[in-house]
């Protein structure tokens, strides 16, 4: 992969203060997730404003796109459209009155027509799952809703790279698995994503590479489950290791094999422990998971699909999708690692319904696939529409109770 | 925050989808009509059918509104007591006499003057009020800029109303910080707290004002402030109804008026 942000040696210091970045040199890929991890004033934030030109390093080079930034206004200019940055406190981010003068800011700043400024904000406010919300004035928000605010703000610049500095924070637990859900999705429609955060539970399974930064300089880069594996770096950065990988660490030295690629989930974790006990778990038959573009499915059918289905478990994944399930009064028991807990119900023999849009359809089938090719089990993916034949009956919880529980 | 504001009270009202035009057309007009009227009955009908209007199709709550019209009139019930003795004219209804170089006294010219202005200060206000209670902030900030205020102006406006709440959420923080450590349980501490208080309120309102623009800088600001413009249509349905009213309302006030002049 091409690459698209890269930072040479850099080095900052405050005017009259200490050294902040004490040279730092690394790379990020086009499409990449990266994790900036540390503890507080390891220079995160001040790394992250480099990105998008906010502070200049006193040395060494940043670049984009392989050429060096250039620091005059229009190089700025040029510069923050393609990278987009998301402050942490979103009151600090919000400037106008009302939730579309805000969003609208950054295209009408950019020269965009009128036409051009209301599609970039209705789009945005789409992708964040905020239609509707143009005229609410910011303070009437609640903290969730502020944070997609400020994001679609910057979405409306349709930026190349999406810099979100601690993302989470302030967040409630739900609140946060939806924000790192939508950046996945962000994440998946072709956006860079590079985010700081001190929360290791949620970067470890999120992130494709992370960054741990001590005392202005990197401590270590590298896939999680290596970068967050090292217990004497994550206490050196005042970090602790996520709980499934201490789990597979301590399984592996109570002299039980890991395989090579540890559990980034629970599903992966399931399958280890699965092929530790050398398949003596049962299993019955496994459900299936359907699979449901709410973009093309009628208002009506997706109700009434579900309620003759009953002991079937309903997830969203996306924004869009969420919405139309709430539009539906749908209750989803999923709404953060979907394909995951739906694969965890098809083992137990039941059946999942996931509701999806557009390019994330072909992303279950083909998840569900390589966890199939991986753990030799067999999992139907069917999507809904053509799922039209009489229900595939998936065994309710009592029966999956009581085959575990043999008399 | 705010539990009743305004602001908040407008946003949820059922008038909200109304073109603020024809909002801000009922309530000048019928302040304009309470205003010129020179008998009581023309801003007394206009008040009571608007206070109609907006606690029932408005939808606004009794007791927030009862709450609302208190503050104006105790202010009114005072200001009258002082015109009663005050003005004069016609017979003498009661006199006052408790020194014989104190004498007050109410004329029955200073009653029908002061019921008058009674009556004024009840329509105007509650048009006013009628226009605070329906049409949000940022749907004037359009009204303004379509009547040709300046732009600039305007844009200003629009950041100091978003950073009234910042401002008021960081001070209600630090008074209430302020509280929790017995901040103000003497006097002397009080004065010491507020002057803390103001300090405060100033740096953090200096930091946001640089968050501010470097926000802007993020977005690539270039001198634009984009507006709301997804203001409904004019619509009869609503238009034609505050027509009729108003034509109404001057009708009574030509009568009236007529009246009054032949009298």
């Amino acid at each position: 992969m091409k690459v698209i942000l890269e930072a040479r040696d850099v080095r900052y210091r405050y005017p009259r203060g200490r050294e902040a970045i004490k040279g730092i040199s690394f790379h990020m890929r086009r499409g990449e997730k990266i994790a900036l991890v540390g503890p507080n004033g390891a220079g995160k934030s001040t790394l992250l404003q480099m990105f998008n030109g906010m502070i200049r390093p006193t040395s060494g080079a940043m670049l984009f796109d392989n050429t060096p930034i250039q620091y005059d206004t229009t190089s700025l200019r040029q510069l923050r459209k393609r990278v987009g940055y998301v402050l942490q406190n979103p009151d600090r981010q919000i400037i106008a009155p009302t939730v579309y003068q805000d969003v609208a800011f950054g295209p009408a700043n950019l020269g965009y027509d009128e036409q051009t400024v209301r599609q970039a904000v209705a789009l945005a406010l789409r992708q964040v799952g905020l239609e509707g919300f143009e005229r609410r004035p910011p303070h009437q928000l609640s903290g969730g809703e502020k944070k997609r605010v400020s994001i679609a703000g910057v979405l409306a610049m349709d930026p190349d790279v999406l810099v979100f500095d601690e993302p989470t924070s302030g967040l409630d637990p739900s609140g946060s698995e939806d924000l790192m859900e939508l950046l996945d999705e962000l994440n998946h429609d072709g956006k860079t994503v590079i985010i700081s955060t001190h929360d290791v539970e949620l970067a470890y399974p999120w992130a494709d590479r992370a960054i741990l930064i001590l005392d202005g300089r990197i401590l270590q880069e590298d896939v999680p489950d290596v970068a967050f594996g090292n217990s004497d770096h994550i206490r050196m950065a005042h970090l602790s290791v996520p709980t499934l990988l201490e789990l597979s660490q301590e399984l592996g030295r109570r002299g039980f094999t890991q395989p090579e690629r540890k559990p980034r989930s629970v599903l992966d974790m399931i399958h280890i422990i699965e092929n530790l006990l050398h398949g003596s778990c049962r299993n019955p038959a496994p459900g299936t998971i359907s699979v449901c573009n709410v973009d093309e499915e009628a208002t009506s059918s997706l109700s009434a699909w579900v309620k003759t289905r009953p002991g079937l478990a309903v997830g969203a994944m996306g924004t869009r999708a969420k919405q139309r399930a709430s539009q539906e009064q749908l209750t989803l028991e999923f709404t953060y690692g979907v394909i995951d807990k739906c694969i965890l119900r098809a083992l137990r023999g039941q059946d999942s319904l996931i509701l999806t849009t557009g390019s994330m359809v072909g992303r279950v089938a083909v998840r569900v696939e390589a966890y199939c090719r991986e753990s030799g089990n067999i999992i139907s993916v069917v999507s809904m529409s053509t799922a039209e034949q009489p229900p595939v009956t998936g065994l309710m919880d009592e029966e999956v109770r009581q085959n575990d529980h043999p008399h | 925050m705010f539990e009743e504001l305004l602001d908040d009270i407008a946003q949820n009202s059922a008038f909200r989808h109304i073109h603020p035009g024809t909002k801000i057309l009922l309530g000048l007009g019928s302040l304009i009509i309470c205003l010129v009227s020179p008998a009581p009955v023309v801003p007394l009908i206009s008040g009571v059918i608007l206070s109609l209007v907006l606690l029932i199709p408005a939808r606004i709550s009794p007791l927030v509104y009862g709450e609302l019209l208190l503050a104006p009139a105790i202010f009114t019930a005072f200001s009258i007591i002082v015109l009663l003795f005050l003005l004069g004219g016609g017979d003498v209804i009661w006199r006052f006499n408790p020194v014989p170089w104190i004498n007050l006294s109410i004329t029955t010219g200073a009653v029908e003057q002061s019921i008058l202005v009674l009556c004024r200060v009840f329509g105007c206000s509650i048009s006013l009020f009628f226009i605070a209670l329906t049409t949000p902030m940022t749907d004037l900030f359009n009204g303004m800029k379509r009547i040709g205020i300046p732009v600039e102006l305007i844009d200003l406006m629009m950041i100091m109303y978003r950073y009234i709440f910042i401002a008021y959420d960081q001070a209600s923080e630090i008074w209430r910080a302020q509280i929790m450590r017995l901040g103000y349980s003497r006097v002397g501490e009080s004065i010491r707290s507020f002057s803390m208080l103001c300090g405060m309120l100033f740096i953090t309102s200096w930091n946001a004002g640089e968050d501010f623009i470097h926000a802007m800088d993020c977005r690539c600001y270039d001198g634009i402030f984009p507006a709301l413009d997804i203001a409904e249509p004019v619509r009869m349905r609503s238009l034609i109804p505050v027509v009729l009213y108003l034509a109404g309302l001057s009708g009574i006030l030509l009568v009236m008026t007529t009246r009054i002049v032949i009298l």
